[in-house]
């Protein structure tokens, strides 16, 4: 997940923003996200007994 | 003035084929706009998740015919996104890497990781082959 969420976020800050500081801090916003809403998802799928 | 802005709206033959090495060649399109670093961290990213996905076993897609009732439309989708890295599907589909579909291939642990991956790159390999064109037209600096 965490290997995605990097790969992932690095091309959504290179071709969402044009400079290098909005691009990084896209990315880095991105790449949170992707691990927040990974981890939330499987506790909430944890919990679930099916 | 409107003859430009017309060319940007649908593109120049120089920037359908920029987008078009974009897709067969992962990092290649903004290469050829000397935009190493895109190139670097674009071209990179779909080529690190195609063989990072192959690495683990993952599986390539594709609709063969074979297929009975349903399934056959349900490979659509993910062919469509594996499509999407280019010439690495094609090498593969040529030399059939990544195709096997037996039980045992399946059962590695790493399988749905690896086939995962592979529809990760395809799918970012169109997000960097629209950004080459966008490019290439003059939409983005």
């Amino acid at each position: 997940m965490t290997t995605f969420a990097l790969v992932a976020s690095a091309v959504f800050g290179t071709v969402n923003k044009d400079t290098t500081r909005d691009r990084l801090i896209y990315g880095l916003k991105v790449f949170g996200e992707f691990m927040l809403v990974g981890l939330a998802l499987s506790w909430i799928l944890y919990f679930l007994p099916f | 003035m409107a003859r430009r802005e017309a060319t940007i709206e649908a593109g120049s033959i120089q920037s359908w084929l920029t987008g078009g090495i974009a897709w067969l060649i992962p990092g290649a399109g903004h290469l050829l706009l000397g935009k190493w670093g895109r190139a670097l961290v674009l071209g990179g990213a779909v080529w690190f998740c195609f063989l990072f996905g192959l690495s683990l076993g993952g599986h390539l897609f594709s609709v063969n015919g074979n297929e009975q009732g349903f399934s056959a439309l349900l490979q659509i989708p993910p062919t469509v996104a594996n499509l999407g890295s280019g010439g690495l599907y094609l090498f593969c589909w040529l030399f059939h890497i990544g195709f096997a579909d037996d039980p045992g291939h399946a059962a590695r642990p790493t399988f749905e990781y690896g086939w995962m991956f592979l529809l990760v790159a395809g799918l970012l390999n169109y997000l960097a082959m629209l950004d080459a064109f966008d490019i290439s037209v003059g939409r983005k600096p």
